[in-house]
């Protein structure tokens, strides 16, 4: 196939892309979402008998080298070895220190050509060598000099390497698994959801999006996507310091199990065919289409704490909707970006937002913000705070709910921070305990218009 | 294990595409359609073409001709800053296998990145008589400069001082913009026209206010700007282009690959001589990067002249869920690297309160502080307003006979309709106050008007929680739950409040 004009000379099996030592191999992929990939390399290799080094050049460029095994019959690892010495000019300079090697000098005027030995004594800064009696700098003169080197120093290569020492049993080929875990290899979820105002309904379409960043192409790889997150250790287990707290997007957890294949509590999702990932290359694989499931269009509003908003706030636009499957997507949702859209007055959709959502199990409701809206906004206002008695507090609130829509519309108000330990005294309209720390009022703004809702709390302090 | 004989494995090799797929080219976009969504972090800073952190919608129509079987549609020429994970492809006739976003670009080191390993000629060329030669040769690294091989030895690309360059033989199959490709399997031949939308960073989009204030300070002239950036090095001719205001969630991508393109970096050993000095100092060659702000968006307002600016057309608002859609009126071409600027609102004869006023901590003592300016006004019909106004800059002027006089920018919010809302402009060192607070636990302000006018001053005071105004000698209004003072201030005069706190308790 390809005629090489140059004959290797190098003393190790090789095997990689190039020169091609091996065809027969296959590539299995098992992607975690989490930034990290099992990869499995297949292949035979060929055992001279006794101690041999074995190259493999096209594996991650960022694998993580103490997870490398390569599994054979008949052979014997002795050593394995990642070198990340990488051929460079500069590199093959340092490496000739105390070798001869052989400049060529041009003469820009006549274009002649002199041949010379050189010994290369120094590369710091600049290249001193010695040709014959004398020591020179390497193009002080700023002439034309070309160097030539005899040979690419043993451990240089181009990419980083990994390497097997083994000592083989007997001769001749042997199938081999080589498994190592790289990052750079991740998966999610992206879904597009299409919301239909005038039905409330949305159709929703799922992708697999596997994004490759690793350094490497994978050729003709089967691939498995796992969802679900396997245990890492990590470095740091408390996390990058304090974090608001996410708004939930589950609102019930499911209790439906769909027909996909697990592994223990993963979901698997392997691709059909085999595909080539190649360096950074995006792919996406559709794994969900679902038209006309019923979902709500609503709004939220969270005082966090029994305070004064600085101006009027708006309050959240948030879609819900099931994966059930009787009213529902009928799925589990691995994790990932569910992108909503919404057809303008000319009928083209336009992007409204997008939520994270994490692995859901079929059968739960789903509860995603999208976004601010523009015309329905809250300013909650601490009227008056008064002592009421030995370590206790008395909270008067007001809630002015304002739409600017021609519609009238229904905010959902929550007022956490409640601690377990505030009771509410009186209230202008009923409200819901939703757990010790939050209480909620779903309040009607009339169209073009404006609510208030006032409550007095009682808390401990 | 499977040891199946493929024999399009070799072939495969050598292209990182999967060879059994034709290629196909999607034909231009045509019914092109950019929505513009400002970034959610920025508050109310200038355009930067280099720092755009808005995105767009882009949606386009495509015809292809599909032949039978599994074909890869490639989508030249789609927004360098393509969001691949958002790409929605409707019109298909066939179900859509898998989508494709390549990021390695056709450069000069992906040129010689692919090549690695790979024959290549080494062309040389002797300055003096022109001579060149051609030597076969291969690449045998690419990180940090170039090492081949050629029949005499081993070499650096570019070390020698001789010009020298690579003639690459093969075609390659890396493109020039990112591409977009999908594999599709189609049972018989068939033409399609494709509508391609997808999310692309490298756009923004910001709202200019220019408030003109009538002399009496009654009344202001509201015009807008929206201006629209598009960083993209695509261009999109004759489009639907529309704002998108409001906020709306995103999340970042932190695992998407950026596009890469680089030059041949042909680095070489230590080339230092004898005659090296230290480097210079490199401060001189920063430039400032290129600021909106001096170049189009103020600098056309400062000069604009106080006679009415010509008649502009406005963008069309409409509502999209719980957004504002504009849509500007007529197609239009936004190119590639382009700043462009649409009007967005015209009102003339707002009126406004001008208030002068300051906050306060309560019960905390405070040296001379100077008084804050905002106009006051409230978007409905009965102030010449009443429509969604995104969220901006206001710069604010005074017009003093033939001259205008740029009295603040500030930002401004999101405003609805039928809000209050104020736009600072600025503060009047004529109006200063200072706070004390005596030992009988009495709070005394000083206010203190050096204008030749009387006027209303508003002193907004931050109460502790859970404590109250008790006793205060004017009269005083809440406002989110805060007293708030409304003194008048005579000309050339002074003013003072006082005011005591407590902690009232219920029995």
């Amino acid at each position: 196939m390809r005629v090489m004009l140059l004959p290797v000379t190098m003393g190790v099996l090789l095997l990689g892309c190039w020169p091609a030592g091996a065809v027969d191999h296959e590539l299995a992929i098992t992607i975690y979402g989490d930034d990290l990939a099992l990869v499995q390399d297949h292949r035979r290799i060929e055992l001279t008998g006794g101690r041999q080094r074995i190259e493999f050049q096209n594996v991650s460029a960022r694998i993580r080298p103490e997870t490398v095994s390569l599994a054979a019959s008949g052979l014997t690892i002795l050593e394995q070895n990642f070198d990340f010495d990488l051929l460079t000019p500069a590199k093959l300079m340092e490496k000739a220190v105390g070798q001869e090697v052989t400049i060529v000098r041009v003469n820009p005027g006549t274009g002649a050509e002199t041949r010379e030995k050189a010994l290369v004594l120094a590369t710091n800064g600049g290249v001193v060598m010695k040709i014959g009696g004398r020591i020179e700098v390497l193009r002080d003169d700023g002439l034309p000099v070309r160097v030539i080197f005899d040979k690419v120093p043993d451990n240089l290569s181009a990419r980083p390497t990994l390497s097997v020492t083994v000592d083989g049993a007997r001769s001749g080929a042997v199938p081999a698994t080589l498994s190592y875990l790289t990052p750079g290899l991740g998966w999610r979820a992206d879904y597009v959801a299409l919301f239909n105002e005038a039905d409330s309904r949305i159709d929703v379409q799922g992708w697999v999006t596997l994004t490759n960043s690793s350094g490497t192409s994978y050729e003709d790889a089967q691939t498995l996507l796992v969802a679900g997150t396997p245990a890492q250790v990590s470095d740091n287990p408390y996390g990058m310091g304090f974090r608001p707290r996410p708004r939930p997007t589950l609102a019930q957890a499911g209790t439906e199990s769909g027909s996909r294949q697990r592994l223990g509590d993963f979901y698997l999702y392997p691709l059909v065919q085999r595909t080539t990932i190649a360096n950074l290359q995006t792919k996406q694989v559709s794994f969900l289409d679902v038209h006309g499931v019923p979902a709500e269009h609503g709004y939220e509003f969270r005082n966090h704490w029994l305070g004064t908003t600085e101006s009027a706030q708006s309050a959240r636009s948030v879609y819900r909707f099931s994966t059930s499957a009787h009213a529902g997507l009928g799925d589990q949702l691995p994790a990932g970006i569910l992108r909503f859209y919404l057809r303008d007055q000319r009928g083209a959709p336009q992007f409204i937002g997008e939520s994270r959502i994490d692995h859901t199990p079929m059968g739960s409701t789903l509860s995603l913000a999208t976004g601010d809206a523009f015309d329905v906004k809250v300013q909650a206002t601490v009227e008056k705070r008064t002592a009421g008695g030995r370590l206790k507090w008395q909270t008067q609130m007001r809630y002015s709910l304002t739409n600017a829509l021609p519609r009238p519309v229904t905010v959902d108000l929550l007022q956490e921070g409640l601690w377990g330990d505030t009771r509410i005294l009186e209230e202008s309209q009923k409200s819901t305990r939703r757990s010790a720390d939050v209480a909620e009022w779903l309040v009607a703004v009339p169209a073009n218009g404006s609510s208030e809702l006032t409550a007095a709390f009682e808390s401990r302090h | 294990m499977r040891m199946l004989p493929r024999p399009w494995l070799l072939a495969a090799a050598l292209a990182p595409l999967q060879a059994n797929a034709a290629d196909v080219n999607a034909g231009p976009p045509t019914a092109l359609s950019v929505s513009l969504y400002r970034a959610g972090t920025r508050a109310a800073e200038a355009l930067e073409l280099d720092r755009l952190r808005g995105f767009a919608l882009v949606s386009e129509r495509r015809q292809v001709r599909l032949p039978a079987g599994e074909s890869r549609i490639r989508f030249g020429g789609v927004a360098d800053g393509i969001e691949p994970a958002s790409t929605i492809i409707t019109g298909l006739p066939a179900g859509v296998l898998e989508k494709n976003e390549d990021a390695q670009l056709l450069s000069p080191a992906a040129l010689v990145a692919q090549m690695l390993g790979r024959e290549v000629v080494l062309v040389r060329t002797q300055p003096r008589t022109g001579v060149v030669t051609r030597s076969p040769g291969r690449i045998r690294s690419a990180t940090d400069g170039i090492v081949f091989e050629s029949t005499e030895g081993i070499e650096a690309l570019r070390c020698s001082g001789l010009p020298e360059t690579f003639s690459f033989s093969a075609a390659t199959e890396l493109s020039a913009t990112p591409t977009l490709s999908v594999l599709v399997r189609s049972g018989a031949p068939a033409t399609a026209t494709i509508t391609l939308s997808y999310l692309a960073h490298g756009f923004d989009w910001t709202a200019d206010y220019v408030a003109h204030l009538s002399p009496d300070g009654t009344t202001m002239d509201l015009g807008a700007w929206v201006t629209l950036a598009n960083a993209n090095a695509v261009s999109f001719p004759s489009a639907q282009a529309q704002v998108i205001a409001g906020r709306l969630d995103r999340y970042a991508d932190r695992d998407v690959a950026v596009p890469v393109a680089k030059p041949i970096i042909a680095q070489c050993w230590p080339r230092g001589t004898t005659t090296d000095v230290a480097a210079a100092s490199s401060l001189a060659n920063g430039a400032p990067p290129y600021r909106l702000e001096q170049s189009i968006g103020i600098a056309d307002v400062r000069d604009m002249p106080v006679a009415p600016a010509s008649i502009a057309r406005l963008v069309e608002e409409e509502q999209l869920g719980d957004l504002k859609l504009y849509r500007v009126p007529q197609r239009t071409t936004l190119t590639s690297r382009q700043i462009k600027q649409v009007r967005l609102l015209e009102q003339a004869g707002v009126p406004v309160q001008l208030i002068y006023g300051a906050d306060l901590v309560a019960n905390q003592d405070r040296p001379w502080l100077t008084a804050a300016k905002t106009l006051r006004t409230k978007n409905d019909k009965a102030h010449h307003l009443g429509l969604a106004l995104p969220s901006g800059r206001v710069a604010s002027f005074l017009s003093r006979g033939n001259t205008l006089l740029l009295l603040a920018q500030a930002p401004l919010r999101d405003i609805a309709v039928g809000e209050q809302f104020e736009i600072g402009v600025g503060e009047s060192a004529d109006v200063q106050l200072r706070s004390t607070r005596g030992p009988d636990a009495v709070n005394r302000v000083e206010i203190h008007n050096a204008r030749s006018s009387a006027l209303a001053f508003e002193l907004r005071l931050r109460l502790d929680p859970g404590s109250q105004l008790i006793a205060a000698d004017h009269p005083v209004r809440t406002r989110h739950g805060q007293p708030v003072f409304e003194v008048q201030l005579p000309a050339e005069g002074h003013a003072i409040v006082r005011y005591q706190t407590g902690q009232p308790r219920q029995h």
